[in-house]
């Protein structure tokens, strides 16, 4: 079997070809594309599985719950699904299927898993409230002109350039 | 009279209007439970059909799971017991007519028989394990010096288990055929609850059983021969599976109100995102789609599909257990 394994799609393409994906789930869905949302709602579901009063009762999880409906049942949610597999069909094709932690030499994988559980968790908090991660408020926002999609581009990429240097060890 | 006081007599708490009883630890059981079955019945079936040394992990090392599976999976089953210290009186009676019944009877037999049977390749096992895991190693040596060696009951048993292997092997082979099939038939006798009664649940819970088998000893096998041959026998049962998911369906929808009903939770209600999405999209079609890659000649870590087949079959079971106690006659 060729090795594919170093053979990437350009990236100017690919980030076309994710653009006509957002126009395609506005159209069909009437959304657009989302990755925190997803989580939000894996997690609403779960709190509503272990106990369905305090999910009625949370400010924060009511509005996705309601007698005979589930968080779950929602097009993020099978976005994310759509991800998965094709991620990991991608990755198959192309032979880099495989677990490993991506890092720095330098440092070992406890660590990087330890500050990728704190970055995630950052991420998951400034997401929520910041209504949307990169792709639900970024794109998804830039894509239908809002405001705030383009206030969180140059809060995300500002904060990220101010950030990287002193983080640069976990990556080089 | 006071005629408010029975506006209703339907207050049944937990029972009515859905059923509001079995928790977690039901589909963690059947999960672990199939998984068991599946495990012991390619160890017999490929013992008894002479295959041991083609299949090695098969026969020899992955049967260690079973009794651990299954030993979980009782615990799970205690602790959704109420009334816990009563549940030796299922041994007290045989009932033909209870899936029950007959499931702590198999269980009965099978659980000991279950745990004689790596104890005869134990030393295969601490061989697999050594070097690899130093905790499991440790304590399987300390199994065969203190336990094994000193215990001379349990020596004179594996030495009877060795002279009966084949016995045993015919006797294992048909306990875990019903193991796996009545974990889908204790469901299905549920008369009153229209999504599991179904007589197609039983076989459908057997093969999803079987396939967390071939999941885990594929994982387990280092022989190249070994893994490609369980990779080919799960999609086979992959395919079965799918088969016994569309006829489901269509048995669901050609029946009665309440049955359609059942299937709406499917088609379109609540259930439809995990039970299309991460049951039979992540949890059958990939790690299959990537099992026929694999037989192409890409390259894939067998460790990702079986982890998929895994998680697919624990899925499947919260799904069914979970959505089958919303399901009704009663309006």
């Amino acid at each position: 079997m060729k090795d594919r394994s170093n053979k990437y799609m350009n990236p100017y393409l690919a980030g076309f070809i994710i653009g006509l994906m957002l126009i395609a789930a506005y159209y069909f869905s009437g959304e657009g594309l989302g990755g925190s949302g997803a989580f939000k709602k894996v997690v609403v579901a779960t709190i509503n599985g272990v106990n369905h009063n305090y999910a009625l009762n949370s400010a924060y999880c009511s509005p996705l719950v309601s007698e005979g409906k589930s968080p779950l049942n929602s097009w993020l949610i099978f976005e994310i699904i759509g991800v998965i597999f094709g991620a990991i069909l991608s990755a198959a094709y192309f032979g880099r299927l495989n677990f490993k932690v991506g890092k720095s030499p330098k440092i070992t994988n406890k660590t990087r898993i330890i500050a990728a559980i704190i970055g995630g968790i950052l991420w998951g908090i400034g997401s929520q409230l910041g209504r949307g991660c990169t792709s639900g408020l970024v794109m998804s926002g830039m894509a239908v002109n809002a405001l705030s999609g383009y206030i969180g581009l140059a809060a995300v990429f500002g904060g990220g350039y101010a950030f990287a240097y002193f983080f640069r060890k976990l990556w080089i | 009279m006071k005629e408010e006081l029975f506006v209703s007599g339907r207050n049944i708490p937990n029972i009515d209007p859905v059923l509001h009883i079995w928790h977690w630890q039901i589909p963690l059981y059947l999960f672990l439970g199939g998984l068991a079955a599946g495990l012991i019945f390619f160890a017999t079936y490929f013992f008894i059909t002479g295959k041991t040394d083609k299949y090695n992990v098969a026969v020899k090392i992955s049967p260690i799971i079973a009794p651990i599976a299954i030993i979980i999976g009782l615990l799970a089953l205690l602790l959704d017991l109420k009334h816990t210290q009563f549940f030796w009186q299922l041994y007290t009676t045989i009932r033909f007519e209870s899936p029950m019944s007959w499931g702590a009877w198999t269980l009965g037999i099978v659980t000991p028989l279950s745990i004689i049977w790596p104890l005869l390749y134990l030393d295969d096992i601490i061989d697999y394990f050594d070097g690899k895991c130093k905790i499991i190693t440790k304590f399987l040596k300390w199994v065969d010096k203190i336990i094994i060696g000193k215990c001379h009951i349990i020596k004179w048993i594996i030495k009877i288990a060795r002279k009966y292997q084949k016995i045993m092997a015919w006797i294992l082979l048909l306990l875990s055929i019903i193991l796996g099939v009545y974990t889908g038939i204790l469901l299905s006798a549920f008369n009153a609850r229209p999504l599991w009664n179904t007589s197609i649940l039983g076989p459908l819970f057997l093969v999803s059983g079987v396939s967390t088998g071939v999941a885990v000893i594929m994982w387990m096998a280092r022989d190249h021969f070994e893994k490609i041959s369980f990779s080919k026998i799960d999609l086979m049962l992959v395919a079965i599976e799918l088969f016994f998911i569309i006829h489901m369906f269509m048995g669901y929808l050609a029946s009665s109100e309440v049955q359609q009903e059942a299937a709406a939770l499917f088609l379109g209600g609540e259930f439809t995102a995990v039970f299309w999405g991460f049951f039979v999209g992540i949890g059958l079609v990939l790690p299959a789609l990537l099992e026929l890659m694999e037989l192409f000649g890409y390259k894939i870590p067998i460790a990702v599909p079986a982890f998929l087949i895994l998680l697919g079959g624990l899925v499947f079971r919260f799904i069914m257990v979970e959505a089958g106690q919303l399901t009704r006659y009663l309006y």
